[in-house]
């Protein structure tokens, strides 16, 4: 199930909802975790086994470990950690890279690996992520492992991040898992961050994406220069308020049941350099390659060389995460250059530059990555590339470029102004009594509008299930 | 935020979501929606198979969807929103210039089209009686002057052309006929039907074509039926502030028979059927709508007898060709499984007219059967 249908706001949260808070509190978890079950099993039909799979292995491994340390058997503890982290990287390889490694060597004439069309299981790349990190935390004695199977299971179905995260680490929900208070401030803060959240993915994320669509639609002889760049654009905010609004409606589902989140973006593109550009997106992605991959690799304690090598793994690593395709690593590897680059010369330079130069850099280097994470074929993506930058032969601009443009600038506008935290400043400035008035006809029309979009949602895309 | 505002909050995010929900479940659930002329989903069915393919879910999706409360509301207020925030097409339609709604027209598939045109002159060796083909532009192609500006749209005047001076068939040069009076109320606003004037252009051009003397509109008295259509276009739209279309004939019914065949066997119709008058799809009014074949038998009985392989257009120029004819079979070939050969054999057919719109032609997939 996805946030942004009908039924999932106006069935599944309110009847969730009104059971969640009609049940005594300790049977809170248990009415969670079916109703994430049920939100999962709505989506993927076949490989519900998968996550129950993976839940079960990593509440044992985390007993384990635990028991093993308690013991002072570090070595034990050592060889659980390393069963957890071979068995869910095992079953992320196998369905989500198997067949991307067998097509890739058939096309080089090895066959000794069948393509057997899996289809990715919703949400695999996030929730074999949390499993693992839990086991690890409790062998760095960051958490306590827990001993309710029912708890864990809610920590790793939990609906408001189950499918497109943010990757949320157990250490940092485990006591909330536990015990947690839920207020009605809390709730209407909730109220406030879904809203958000929702209004980004249905007024500006779909909007824009039917735009990015078109021109990912067009042959490259139909494109125009002008046209390329407003289609790159338009991804780039489809992508920015899909993906932070589902997290913002995750940040906001999660408060209404009483838990507290940690931030998934922070204005990524108001950055000045892409190092910031990385300190602002997808933050919990990030931060778990840097506690789980790069510092175990030595970070930066080391070599240059071997600390050149540990980002390379990680930026190749953050890349295929995104999709089992060739464009994800060179996406991935287009950022560990330009991030080298940031570090070795670049970071002097962009220090001494006017502020303005430095979002100029970025976004265009974010724009152009985006043009590489949007198209799977090479092919379409390099004649992509051609016309934007002036050597596809085609002109630079035509009567359909002026009418997408005409038609879009207003949201492409708003997408702008809402990529800073420009209105939230200016909302924080008013008097209470303002705040309020402001809140409320914002949350009505809100409501109002987003259900008429969620109603009529001819297209309602989900960007996710290549993750 | 203080205690006060925070239940105020919660209580309107609460009221709203359980509010939809349970007024959604109270009131009683409609089949088909007159506004946006169409079925509405039905109660998805419980069983192993539909969970385990899926479908369960989808169908219980459209179910909230379709049966929402204040449902006509909701796309109401999208298409308004969409037009505010600088939109200039919605659903698919795009807002032309003087009340218009224009269905947008994307570039067809050529290689479908080539395919079909090999059915076309498949049928044309089938036959040893002359075969016409007429394609219909669109308003968007007729009236692109009331698209909004560059709105992209398939050029339809090149494509027709091409495909006319590839087939072996006669063709109809509809479009320089409609574009001829293209200042004219030739097509509705609201509807992506041609109106009964249009219809007179194209029956005088197809009368032309095949050597017969063209109708003049002057011995005819235009009736305005109803003026309050609102067509398929306004309907998938969402759109709800253009004013509605009317409603003309030109040609009295009397002195024709007609035997509408809705469900295969015979049934007495008309020309005109009033009823749909009073309903929306009032379209319809013309032969009573969509059917799998219709006879329509004059008092010319010396004049030969056409068969129409028909899509609904067909529908509102069969009356002028009441005029030429003795008899005229409008033949749909989406319910009409008969071979197109046989029936012109069985009922001494002396021509035969391949009449579509340019989009229905571009995407019917049915076209091969005018082979067989």
């Amino acid at each position: 199930m996805v946030f942004s249908t009908p039924l999932f706001l106006f069935v599944f949260l309110s009847l969730t909802l009104l059971v969640y808070y009609l049940v005594p509190r300790c049977l809170r978890n248990l009415v969670l975790l079916c109703s994430s079950l049920f939100f999962y099993y709505w989506g993927e039909q076949d490989y519900v086994n998968i996550m129950f799979l993976s839940t079960a292995i990593d509440f044992i491994h985390g007993m384990l470990v635990e028991r093993c340390k308690a013991k002072g058997n570090d070595k034990g503890a050592r060889w659980a950690v390393a069963s957890s982290v071979v068995f869910n990287l095992a079953l992320l390889f196998f369905f989500k890279y198997w067949d991307f490694i067998a097509s890739s060597l058939q096309a080089v004439g090895l066959n000794f690996m069948p393509v057997l069309n899996i289809h990715l299981p919703i949400g695999i790349s996030f929730y074999t992520f949390q499993t693992m990190s839990y086991t690890i935390d409790v062998y760095r004695g960051d958490t306590r492992a827990q001993r309710n199977v029912l708890n864990f299971g809610t920590f790793v179905t939990l609906f408001p991040q189950l499918i497109a995260g943010p990757i949320i680490k157990y250490k940092d929900l485990g006591d909330q898992i536990d015990r947690r208070n839920t207020t009605t401030e809390k709730f209407a803060s909730g109220v406030q961050i879904f809203m958000v959240g929702l209004g980004k993915k249905l007024l500006i994320a779909n909007n824009v994406g039917m735009l990015w669509d078109t021109y990912k639609a067009m042959a490259p002889g139909e494109l125009t220069v002008a046209g390329a760049w407003m289609g790159v654009l338009a991804f780039s905010f489809q992508i920015y308020f899909d993906f932070s609004g589902y997290s913002d409606m995750a940040t906001g589902l999660g408060r209404m049941l009483g838990f507290e989140f940690l931030p998934n973006f922070n204005y990524p593109y108001i950055s000045r350099s892409i190092t910031e550009f990385w300190r602002r997106w997808h933050i919990s992605l990030s931060t778990w390659f840097k506690e789980y991959l790069y510092i175990p690799l030595g970070g930066n304690r080391c070599s240059k060389g071997r600390w050149v090598f540990n980002l390379l793994v990680v930026w190749a690593a953050t890349g295929i995460w995104h999709g089992a395709s060739w464009n994800y690593l060179l996406w991935g590897l287009y950022f560990f250059i330009l991030l080298m680059a940031e570090r070795f010369f670049l970071r002097s330079l962009l220090a001494k530059a006017p502020a303005f130069l430095g979002h100029v850099y970025t976004l265009f280097l974010v724009l152009v990555s985006w043009a590489i994470f949007g198209l799977e074929d090479f092919s379409q993506l390099t004649a992509y590339l051609k016309v934007m930058f002036g050597l596809g032969g085609v002109p630079l601009a035509n009567g359909a470029a002026g009418y997408y443009l005409f038609s879009y600038l207003p949201i492409l506008c708003a997408a702008a102004l809402a990529s800073t935290p420009l209105g939230v400043r200016l909302y924080r400035r008013g008097n209470v009594r303002v705040q309020q008035v402001v809140c409320t006809l914002s949350v009505l029309a809100g409501l109002l509008v987003c259900t008429a979009y969620l109603v009529d949602g001819t297209y309602n895309p989900f960007l996710y299930f290549r993750f | 935020m203080t205690k006060k505002f925070s239940v105020f909050l919660t209580a309107l995010f609460c009221a709203f979501i359980g509010g939809v929900l349970l007024i959604s479940l109270v009131l009683p659930k409609k089949d088909f929606s007159p506004l946006e002329n169409r079925y509405l989903q039905k109660p998805p069915k419980l069983s192993l198979s539909t969970l385990q393919d899926g479908s369960f879910m989808e169908d219980a999706e459209d179910y909230v969807s379709d049966h929402i409360v204040g449902r006509d509301f909701w796309v109401a207020l999208k298409a308004w929103s969409e037009r505010v925030s600088g939109k200039q097409e919605n659903n698919g339609v795009y807002f032309g210039k003087e009340d218009t709604l224009i269905n947008r027209v994307d570039n067809p598939n050529m290689d479908k089209l080539t395919t079909d045109m090999g059915y076309v002159d498949a049928l044309v060796g089938n036959l040893s009686v002359p075969v016409y083909l007429g394609l219909i532009p669109t308003s968007a192609a007729i009236w692109a002057d009331r698209l909004p500006a560059g709105a992209p749209t398939a050029d339809e005047q090149a494509i027709i052309d091409q495909l006319y001076f590839s087939t072996g068939a006669n063709t109809i040069d509809l479009y320089q006929a409609l574009a001829e009076h293209s200042e004219e109320d030739i097509y509705y606003r609201t509807d992506h039907h041609w109106t009964s004037l249009g219809a007179y252009y194209g029956a005088n051009v197809l009368l032309e074509t095949m050597g017969l003397e063209p109708l003049d509109l002057d011995h005819y008295q235009k009736t305005t039926v109803t003026d309050a259509f609102y067509g398929t276009t306004f309907s998938t739209s969402g759109v709800r502030w253009v004013k509605p279309d009317c409603i003309d004939t030109y040609i009295p019914a009397d002195g024709v028979t007609v035997t509408s065949y809705f469900d295969g066997t015979p049934s007495q119709g008309s020309l005109y059927v009033d009823s749909y008058l009073d309903v929306k799809d009032k379209y319809s009014y013309f032969l009573g709508g969509n059917q799998p074949l219709c006879v329509i038998e004059t008092e010319h009985t010396d004049a030969p007898k056409v068969l129409i392989v028909r899509d609904s257009n067909a529908d509102s120029l069969a009356p002028f060709l009441t005029e030429r004819f003795s008899e005229i079979h409008l033949f749909d070939l989406r319910y009409n499984l008969t071979s197109v050969k046989d029936y012109v054999a069985q009922n001494d057919i002396d021509t035969v007219v391949v009449l579509y719109s340019f989009s229905n032609f571009a995407s019917d997939p049915y076209l091969f059967l005018l082979g067989r």
